[in-house]
């Protein structure tokens, strides 16, 4: 695990999250999520996600690989 | 683009802010959110109190209450108003110009230049540009720019993204010559290929208001809005920010050859506390040197947020003294503008309440 999974977890305001973590079955998981999760993205990785990147994406694991593809 | 203004100055600032004030933990109930989302929200944003108008009152009233308290005390004279700048996303009528409305109501002189500009959260900026070239010419001595805006009758109770985070104000900024003012620099990109992320679809001649409109609708996020509301895509908009904001500042300060330490206030359009400091982080500002505390206490007021920055932070400061002020308005257009200017010995710098009406 790394550290895109603990800033996720923080967002989310759980202890841990793993790969396999639906997105959108966190209570958490609301446009105020989204906002932090791009904010954070922007921050610490220097990568632009838009709100509709989200749609493609149900995982924390797809994310992190959302993530990745964008940075490489 | 760039653009350079000689001696000319800034001379007095007035905020005029609704005294109804709205708290968010009060309206947080409206919206269809868990109340522990709501108040990490707040906590984030820096939501708390806000100003907004009563049902009925406009931008004209606004204005021609704080114009009014400036020339009752002797602050501004009405014959020496050479041109009145009105901006405004949300005008009295289509026609005529608000800028005539306010002057009519005042009985200004008619050896004078009304002008509405339609800018939103840019216009502080776009706004005293226009104000600078007009005091090129020799007729034009002095210029009042009014950026007024009651968007809270365009915003849906209903709508977490944009209703918390709105207030309604109008600032009142007044221009005239200085011989022996400091140059000042300003730069401005638009780009309306992205003007739907801040739109407010229906009540043109595009999409007339009708009862269809009017209809709230949930688009899938939990916020109900009709057509006739102001719809703000907040995700797209934050990195518009975070994208287009630090590099036209960095060109700026690069075309006045004024490195970064030396602006002592970096006054921004104020959307809310979260996407300032990201933007100073962003920008390696000490989070001091820009302040976010407008949307707190009074609400986003569009192009009125710069006004108000420096009305309730710097008052004695710019009054008394000088401060080296980089301004930066970015918003709907998309417009984002950057001035850099010596604010200093203004005549007055103050905020005024528009007072509730009687009942």
């Amino acid at each position: 695990m790394n550290d895109f999974f603990t800033k996720i977890a923080g967002i989310l305001e759980v202890d841990a999250v793993t790969e396999s973590d639906v997105l959108k079955a966190f209570p958490q998981w609301d446009s105020l999520s989204v906002l932090s999760v791009i904010a954070m993205l922007d921050a610490d990785y220097q990568i632009n996600l838009k709100a509709a990147d989200f749609q493609q994406v149900k995982t924390v694991g797809e994310l992190w690989a959302l993530v990745q593809s964008k940075k490489a | 683009m760039n653009f350079t203004y000689h001696n000319k100055r800034i001379s007095g600032i007035l905020t005029v802010v609704p005294a109804q004030e709205r708290a968010f933990v009060e309206e947080m109930r409206n919206f269809n959110f868990p109340e522990a989302r709501s108040l990490k929200l707040k906590e984030v944003m820096g939501y708390d109190k806000r100003r907004m108008v009563e049902s009925g009152v406009c931008v004209s009233d606004l204005a021609v209450f704080g114009l009014q308290s400036l020339f009752d005390r002797g602050l501004l004279k009405k014959d020496e108003i050479d041109a009145l700048l009105m901006v405004t996303v949300s005008p009295d009528y289509f026609t005529p110009p608000t800028s005539n409305i306010v002057q009519g109501r005042l009985g200004l002189k008619q050896d004078m230049l009304c002008l509405d500009i339609n800018q939103a959260c840019a216009g502080f900026v776009i706004g005293l540009m226009e104000a600078f070239m007009l005091l090129e010419q020799e007729s034009v001595k002095k210029v009042v720019l009014i950026n007024a805006d009651v968007v809270s009758r365009k915003a849906s109770p209903k709508d977490r993204n944009i209703y918390p985070l709105i207030g309604d104000a109008a600032a009142i900024t007044i221009l005239e010559r200085d011989p022996n003012g400091s140059t000042i620099y300003a730069n401005l990109k638009m780009d309306g290929s992205r003007a739907d992320a801040l739109k407010i679809p229906a009540g043109g001649c595009r999409l007339p208001s009708s009862p269809e409109t009017a209809v709230m609708e949930d688009v899938g996020d939990n916020n109900l809005r009709a057509k006739d509301h102001l719809y703000m895509d907040g995700t797209a908009i934050f990195n518009f920010v975070q994208l287009e904001v630090p590099p036209m500042i960095e060109s700026l300060l690069k075309t006045a050859g004024v490195p970064i330490e030396s602006v002592d206030y970096f006054l921004c359009h104020q959307p809310n506390r979260f996407m300032l400091q990201k933007l100073a982080d962003k920008m390696k500002v000490p989070h001091a040197k820009m302040p976010n505390n407008v949307v707190q206490h009074f609400g986003n007021s569009s192009g009125a947020t710069i006004p108000t920055a420096i009305t309730f932070n710097l008052a004695e400061q710019v009054k008394k003294g000088h401060v080296q002020a980089c301004l930066a308005g970015f918003g709907g257009g998309l417009a984002w503008a950057s001035m850099l200017v010596r604010l200093g010995e203004l005549s007055f710098c103050e905020m005024l309440d528009y007072p509730n009406a009687q009942k």
